[in-house]
């Protein structure tokens, strides 16, 4: 019986391409002919653009063109569309190069294209552009008060939507019941994704068949081939091929069908040769679709018990200039559905208004609408437990939805299917040592040094999604999966699938559970995906889809497989299929090891297949379309330790234990290693991350000097435990886990810094917790301690 | 565009002659000159590391220094510190503590934890994180890249055990 | 950020009024000045290379000379654009005889915008301070050189 593979931790067999230098991602692209293109950017957030006088760049030597946006308008561009709709949705048009405003500091007024990357820069500070500026806003509570500048004339007062979930009469009948009503207000910052490859784009043109190939850094090159070919462009399918090689992480902001695509592909055609942009930094900034950004009142009723009745929501979401491809989901269907949590709360109101402001477009980051919602219902369900003086556990516990409960349909639309929450918190609380660390921060505290623990336990809703579902709340696609297993007569395995691997490690991953479902041995799969030629339509890796829909995808192709597999030997064998078994990697008759085919055999004999009868086919491979019935719902708990110096503010993780419960799992490195980096970035945002405009709509946190990512010292080893409580709807029981480190993380360090903030009566404080911030409630508080002394 | 200035440079052992424009810098020679796509770069102010090579057995970001000042030095890139078969220790290391993710900082990674071990064979772990401080990763939470550069502290130190024996 | 200060200057109010109108003085003065020309009365045109942290420009465009009052203030208003971005201010500049010499208040908000903001927005207090530094250095060293 050969090994199974599927549990296994696996090295991962993109890794050698990586250690020794030899990946190929998009900027390391390098082709015959090729010429570069640079932006002009607005360094407005807010203007008309009254000319553009090109003259003196176009005279530079080594510039080749200058395209404007009337050039795009005027040879038939069209405006990017986003790809959700809700009703009433008021969309501003989104070119590619503004022919008349600029909205957003980085928007963009003109490209340059030219023989060299430096020519194209200089170029860059030769357009003479004059603006008339306009005032502009950059806050969504700003952009909606009466009276505010107007972003786009097709949304009055700047409302892009008025969302709103769940049952509000019912809400307010459990808020009238209540012994006490906690209320929080919450601002959820914006962020910055930075994958540490920048964003760039290749584009090639040929003039016979008038065929297009875009090299981009994406992490679904069919919805850019949808957007770009159907909507934008206007250029049919199977012409216009969409590579994306290997990605340097995504975190959601390659989701997007961005400006300098259309611009690059726009451009080789114009001046017939090929044409790449690669995304300075300083340019990420103003330019990747930023993260979060609400701004929240949230209201809970609750009974002296600690009982939670009810949760009312008011957020308002500001979406920046634009609406980028998924940003109206976002604040909506990602946000308020998950605002449950793993509670039995009797009723949810929320309602979410979606902001236009001078800013960056805002769309999904990792965990896209589940982290914020996570970080209000966890917040507030902490800061419930200590107003009714019980431990942020036991309210948990006394409110968690139990096993015998599911399905278990909440009051803002979900139907969670399987769920186990105890096991998950209990065994974080003994990993952590939790009563002995409450103990001994009591005793700390008495000495003058301050720890605290924060509790999160979340749930997620993801593996995106049933088409069916999606479609109905405004996804103007289905997130189906494609795969495709095709076998080669020496018996390599190729794997086709819509998913798409930029740091997940697909190849490896998924080549377990083909190895497994084939018996082939792993080192025979080999996995093709991120190109639109040779790939059947897919969508895409986000939304933590990849595990639970592309590889059912994949398992159900490797089934069909097999079923034809078995015809295959049973002709061979001259046997009937009924007859048929596959055992250690052979396909047998049953009972009778001596008359079987291996899998190599059968694979060669698909191939030459010259005495087939009538009614089978010759080759052998199979295609899946994979919808899932329903999203997989992972939870868990994360413990967070922090320790504040009360003398600086400076406060630091030093302890991080998480429970995840994603299901079976496939390789537990790939696993963990993305619960580590979701931790990561969730603390991030707790503890270093922010996005700052200014009160005249500049960013001013545009580089890594002033925006803060988490460095190696910023982190501690994190401790790590599973439990398994499988999806009962895909074929492997998968669930996703890419994003719920991220969800689970923020909430959980917020809730241990406000913790340890106790003493002080710092009862809630916007993230960042820096230094400064936390001395400031710090020092307030000894202040008035030593006034009333 | 000023006039191009010759250079000579030892790169992986290779001794290049060029003539380069002075603005280049060493990384864009590395990558657009040499076809040297292994070094990254991941940012314009020098924080993010992606770059980071060996000048003279010293880790630089090759972002923040131009090609001719590199003149007459021996640079050392990812592509030159092992390869399939003869892994550095810390590629090695890298691979089987699941050091990495997407990959695109890992050469910056290793480059910069291979001049730490150069200088402190064996490191503790807040040695590591400090010596790491330059380079970022946005996917793996530094939780296996200090376990992985342990695991090649720990492999080298085993090598000069043996070659003592 | 509102930026102020002031230099002394060992010279009269009236010298020093004048040098910060003359083309030539200018030109020789502000740092990084690359070109300086007359525009029309109290405007010039003007090219400057200007570093904030990383992010090094040339800014090019116009300084204008508005409400000056003899020997005693005068406020400049500063429009440039490069390819980092935008940077403008209004800044007010008030001459007080001290004995021989004379101590030049200056005041002022600089904006910017683009790149340059993004990046360079936290350090643009030192930078400016330095720059007037350099200026009333040099207007120094040539008033009193000729004199």
């Amino acid at each position: 019986m050969a090994e199974k593979m599927f549990g296994k931790a696996l090295k991962r067999v993109e890794d050698p391409r990586f250690i020794t230098g030899t990946g190929n991602y998009t900027d390391d692209i390098a082709v015959h002919g090729m010429v570069h293109a640079a932006m002009v950017r607005s360094p407005y957030p807010h203007a008309k653009i009254k000319s553009i006088d090109s003259s003196a760049a176009l005279a530079l030597p080594g510039v080749i063109a200058i395209l404007t946006g009337k050039d795009l308008v005027g040879a038939g561009i069209n405006p990017i569309p986003t790809g959700w709709l809700l009703p009433d949705l008021k969309i501003s048009a989104h070119h590619a190069i503004q022919p008349e405003e600029v909205n957003h500091v980085g928007d963009i007024v003109a490209a340059i294209i030219a023989e060299t990357r430096a020519i194209a820069e200089d170029a860059v500070a030769l357009v003479d552009v004059d603006y008339d500026v306009l005032e502009s806003v950059s806050l969504g509570s700003t952009a909606l008060a009466a009276g505010a500048v107007q972003v786009h004339p097709e949304a009055p007062g700047n409302l892009a939507f008025d969302w709103t979930i769940g049952d509000a009469a019912a809400t307010d009948a459990e808020f009238a019941k209540a012994d006490k009503i906690v209320k929080l207000e919450l601002r959820n910052h914006r962020l910055v994704p930075n994958a540490i490859e920048p964003r760039a784009s290749l584009a090639e043109y040929k003039r016979a068949g008038d065929e297009y190939t875009l090299h981009t850094t994406s992490q679904n090159p069919h919805i850019h081939r949808v957007m770009i070919g159907a909507f934008v462009m206007g250029i049919p399918e199977h012409k216009l091929r969409i590579v994306s090689p290997d990605v340097g992480g995504g975190f959601g902001s390659k989701i997007f069908q961005y400006p300098e695509e259309v611009i690059v592909l726009f451009a080789a055609k114009k001046v017939n040769r090929p044409v790449k942009w690669t995304a300075r930094r300083s340019e990420s900034f103003v330019s990747d679709a930023h993260g979060r950004d609400h701004e929240t009142v949230a209201e809970a009723a609750v009974m002296n018990d600690g009982t939670l009745l009810a949760l009312r929501v008011n957020t308002i979401a500001n979406l920046g200039a634009y609406l980028t491809t998924f940003a109206p989901a976002v604040p909506t269907y990602l946000y308020g559905t998950l605002l449950n949590g793993t509670y039995k709360w009797k009723a949810i109101h929320a309602h979410v208004r979606g902001v236009y402001t001078n800013t960056v477009g805002v769309d999904a980051y990792r965990g896209a609408g589940r982290p914020e919602a996570t970080y209000v219902v966890e917040r507030i369900v902490s800061t419930v437990a200590r107003e009714l003086g019980m431990d942020p556990v036991d309210i948990r516990r006394k409110n968690f939805i139990q096993p015998s409960e599911f399905p278990y349909q909440t009051p803002v639309a979900l139907q969670y299917d399987s769920g186990n929450y105890e096991p998950a918190m209990d065994m974080a609380l003994e990993k952590l040592g939790y009563k002995a660390l409450r103990a001994k921060q009591a005793e700390m505290r008495k000495q003058g040094k301050y720890i605290g623990i924060g509790v999160c336990t979340y749930l997620e809703a993801c593996g995106l999604a049933p088409s069916a579902l999606v479609g109905s709340l405004g996804a103007q696609a289905g997130q189906w999966e494609s795969a495709l297993v095709r076998v080669a007569a020496t018996g390599v395995v190729e794997v086709l699938t819509g998913s798409h691997s930029h740091g997940q490690g697909h190849e490896t991953a998924f080549a377990q559970v083909v190895a497994d479902e084939l018996q082939v041995p792993v080192e025979h799969v080999v996995l093709v995906h991120g190109d639109t030629a040779r790939l059947p339509h897919g969508w895409g890796s986000y939304g933590s889809r990849s595990a639970p829909v592309g590889l059912s995808a994949i398992t159900m192709a490797c089934r069909k497989i097999t079923d034809k597999a078995k015809k295959i030997a049973a002709h061979l064998l001259e046997a009937s299929v009924e007859d048929m078994e596959h055992v250690d990697g052979k396909y047998q008759v049953k009972g009778v090891p001596e008359r079987s085919k291996s899998f190599f055999e059968v694979a060669l004999m698909a191939h030459l297949a010259h005495n087939y009868p009538a009614d089978l086919e010759p080759g052998l491979e199979a295609t899946h379309f994979y919808d899932p019935k329903n999203f997989v719902y992972p939870f868990g708990t994360h413990l967070a330790v922090v320790e504040v110096d009360a003398d600086t503010g400076r406060t630091k993780l030093i302890r991080y234990v998480c429970v995840d419960d994603c299901g079976p799992i496939v390789n537990p490195l790939i696993v963990e290693g993305q619960v580590h980096g979701g931790v990561a970035q969730g603390m991030g945002q707790a503890l270093l991350e922010n996005t700052v405009y200014d009160a005249s709509g500049q960013l001013v946190s545009g580089s890594y000097l002033e925006y803060t990512m988490p460095r190696a010292d910023d982190m501690v080893q994190l401790e790590i435990g599973h439990t398994v409580t499988p999806s009962p709807h895909n074929p492997l029981g998968l669930k996703g886990i890419g994003e719920a480190g991220t969800i689970a993380s923020t909430a959980a360090v917020a809730n241990a810094v406000i913790d340890a903030l106790e003493p002080f009566g710092v009862r809630h404080m916007d993230m960042p917790f820096t230094s400064e911030k936390v001395w400031q409630v710090i020092h307030a508080s000894q202040l008035a301690q030593a006034a009333d002394d | 565009m000023a006039d191009k200035v010759p250079i000579t440079l030892t790169v992986n052992g290779t001794k290049h002659s060029v003539h380069v424009e002075p603005r280049t810098l060493l990384v864009q020679f590395l990558r657009e000159h040499l076809s040297l796509t292994g070094t990254h770069v991941g940012c314009d102010t020098s924080q993010c590391g992606a770059c980071t090579v060996h000048l003279d057995g010293m880790a630089v970001k090759s972002c923040t220094m131009f090609a001719v000042q590199a003149d007459g030095s021996s640079v050392t890139t990812i592509e030159g510190i092992g390869e399939i078969g003869h892994l550095h220790p810390l590629q090695q290391g890298f691979w089987e503590m699941h050091g990495l993710q997407c990959g695109f900082c890992t050469p910056g990674m290793i480059m910069s934890a291979a001049d730490l071990l150069q200088h402190n064979a064996k490191p503790s772990e807040a040695e590591i994180r400090h010596a790491l401080e330059g380079n970022f990763c946005r996917c793996t939470g530094y939780h296996n890249i200090v376990r992985a550069v342990q695991h090649a502290s720990g492999q080298i130190q085993n090598q000069a055990q043996a070659a003592d024996d | 950020m509102q930026l102020e200060g002031f230099n002394i200057i060992h010279a009269t109010p009236e010298q020093v009024f004048v040098a910060l109108q003359s083309p030539d003085m200018l030109a020789k003065c502000v740092p990084g000045v690359k070109k300086l020309e007359v525009e029309s009365e109290g405007v010039f045109k003007t090219t400057l290379e200007v570093s904030v942290g990383p992010v090094k420009g040339s800014f090019s465009g116009k300084v204008s000379v508005l409400d000056a009052v003899l020997n005693t203030s005068l406020t400049l208003k500063v429009e440039m654009r490069a390819p980092v971005g935008i940077a403008s201010a209004i800044g007010k500049i008030i001459l007080e005889p001290q004995d021989a010499a004379t101590k030049v208040h200056w005041s002022g908000e600089p904006q910017l915008g683009g790149m340059i903001a993004s990046v360079g927005a936290r350090l643009i207090g030192g930078v400016a301070k330095a720059q007037a530094d350099i200026f009333f250095t040099k207007l120094e060293q040539e008033l009193t050189s000729k004199a």
